[in-house]
């Protein structure tokens, strides 16, 4: 039950990016000429042009900001959350399975240009190798995870309903300064960049990521267990 | 008090978003050599500014601010119990959206000119100099981009109900926008206002000094201003017809 509540108050802003990510890659294999010196290029360079170093990838962080928007301080501000407390639950519980479909839906996200451009770009008859768009599909998860993560505790600490997308995207902005700083670029820390690595996976990087999540969600956990809703 | 409450609702945002814009803007001159030196390249200090605030982060981070603060309003209330509250006030639904929108593009315009007073004031500390008239002139076009962009979000919020959905819609509307302008049988028929905000989307940008030199756009300000007019309007339409 817990999970069909969570599915539907976030499954319209799930459908909506779907649509996005969908529509960049039927253009970006089908009708996509990249300005330059790429124009005339293969159906490979038109979708690493604008997927995934490009337009969609950025596209894709931002929008995973809006599913990490959850939590029970919402529910407060909307008076629903004497209800949802009422229900024989912990706390604990209807954060996990917020998060718990949240992820999920970034797994289905992450997964679509996953699916979608290989067999796209094999009606281009020019196909794009599907182990190449699975890895990228595996950094796009883990990145929008972070985004996801940190999103989700704006929203439990915060009662405003645009403050948390507004001080999120602040962060990401100022994080991916920092990381442009000289003595810091070598670590490769700009999440953009990490979603954008090729040929090997960051292994390390990504786990640095998983950890950071980890303590975004505990740290949700543990406001949400002291709040007084 | 219609101005007092839509302060209300949005200042939260505002402030947040003014301090970063400011935050930023000393960061930047404050630490211009580093960033000169690094991932700018820049051969001069007014180019350094134009690439990191007028064409780079502070850019979009202003792009996106601008559209948060457009979403709200009425269609937001009523999830939240408090529509017929508002509704029950002796003002037209015409006016309670205009003066929404007011406050808004108030906001936007003191966002725009943050970097104007920032930059120049500060530029002294450093050793260096940037022009005021530049900056004036950058703070115009951002207030004209910001405004397009904050009239998206506004409109977005007061056709889609549902958390969030407006802010979603907006953002991907947003890059769509930016994705289709870009291309070069629209790029001579469609303003980007992301170029419009660097001044590269104008005629009167010098791309060898980075500088705005002749007369503004006219054409182009004027264009939008009709589009943020016309979208308030129309805004406050839909907002006559809507059932709360």
């Amino acid at each position: 039950m817990l999970w069909i509540k969570a599915w539907e108050e976030s499954r319209t802003r799930f459908a909506i990016i779907a649509l996005v990510l969908t529509g960049f890659c039927v253009f970006a294999t089908l009708f996509h000429r990249p300005v330059g010196p790429l124009g005339s290029g293969s159906v490979g360079l038109r979708i690493h042009d604008l997927i995934y170093s490009g337009t969609a990838k950025g596209t894709f962080a931002m929008l995973s900001v809006f599913l990490g928007l959850g939590g029970l301080t919402r529910e407060r501000v909307r008076r629903t959350a004497m209800f949802t407390l009422a229900l024989p639950v912990s706390r604990l519980q209807v954060l996990g399975t917020q998060v718990g479909v949240g992820l999920l839906e970034l797994a289905v996200l992450s997964l679509l240009p996953g699916f979608s451009l290989p067999l796209l770009s094999w009606l281009a008859h020019d196909p794009y190798p599907f182990l190449k768009a699975l890895h990228y599909s595996v950094l796009w998860f883990v990145c929008s995870m972070v985004v996801f993560a940190f999103a989700y505790l704006l929203a439990v600490a915060f009662e405003g309903e645009y403050t948390p997308p507004v001080a999120c995207y602040i962060a990401l902005m100022v994080q991916a300064l920092i990381a442009s700083w000289a003595p810091l670029r070598s670590y490769r820390l700009n999440l953009m960049w990490t979603m954008a690595e090729f040929p090997a996976i960051p292994w390390e990087r990504l786990l640095t990521l998983l950890m950071i999540t980890f303590v975004f969600f505990a740290l949700a956990a543990w406001i949400t267990r002291k709040q007084d809703l | 008090m219609l101005w007092y409450k839509a302060w209300r609702e949005s200042q939260a945002r505002f402030l947040l978003s003014a301090c970063t814009i400011a935050g930023l803007c000393v960061v930047f001159v404050l630490f211009h050599s580093q960033g000169a030196a690094s991932a700018y390249r820049s051969r001069t200090y007014v180019e350094y500014i134009w690439r990191i605030v007028y064409k780079g982060y502070l850019r979009e981070i202003f792009a996106l601010l601008a559209l948060l603060l457009g979403v709200g309003g009425l269609r937001r209330e009523r999830d939240y119990g408090t529509a017929g509250f508002t509704l029950t006030l002796p003002v037209s639904r015409l006016r309670l959206v205009s003066i929404r929108a007011a406050m808004g593009l108030s906001e936007i315009a003191l966002l725009s000119f943050l970097p104007v007073i920032v930059i120049p004031a500060l530029s002294p500390l450093v050793g260096q100099v940037y022009p005021w008239t530049q900056a004036l002139e950058f703070g115009l076009l951002w207030a004209a981009g910001g405004s397009f962009l904050f009239v998206i979000g506004f409109l977005a919020s007061i056709l889609f109900a549902g958390e969030y959905t407006a802010a979603v819609v907006a953002v991907t509307v947003t890059l769509g926008y930016s994705v289709v302008a870009d291309r070069p049988f629209v790029q001579r028929y469609v303003i980007d206002v992301h170029d419009l905000m660097s001044g590269t989307g104008t005629h009167h940008f010098q791309p060898d000094v980075f500088l705005l030199v002749g007369p503004l756009p006219s054409a182009a300000l004027s264009i939008i201003l009709l589009i943020v007019c016309s979208s308030v309007l129309l805004a406050g339409c839909i907002t006559q017809r809507q059932d709360f």
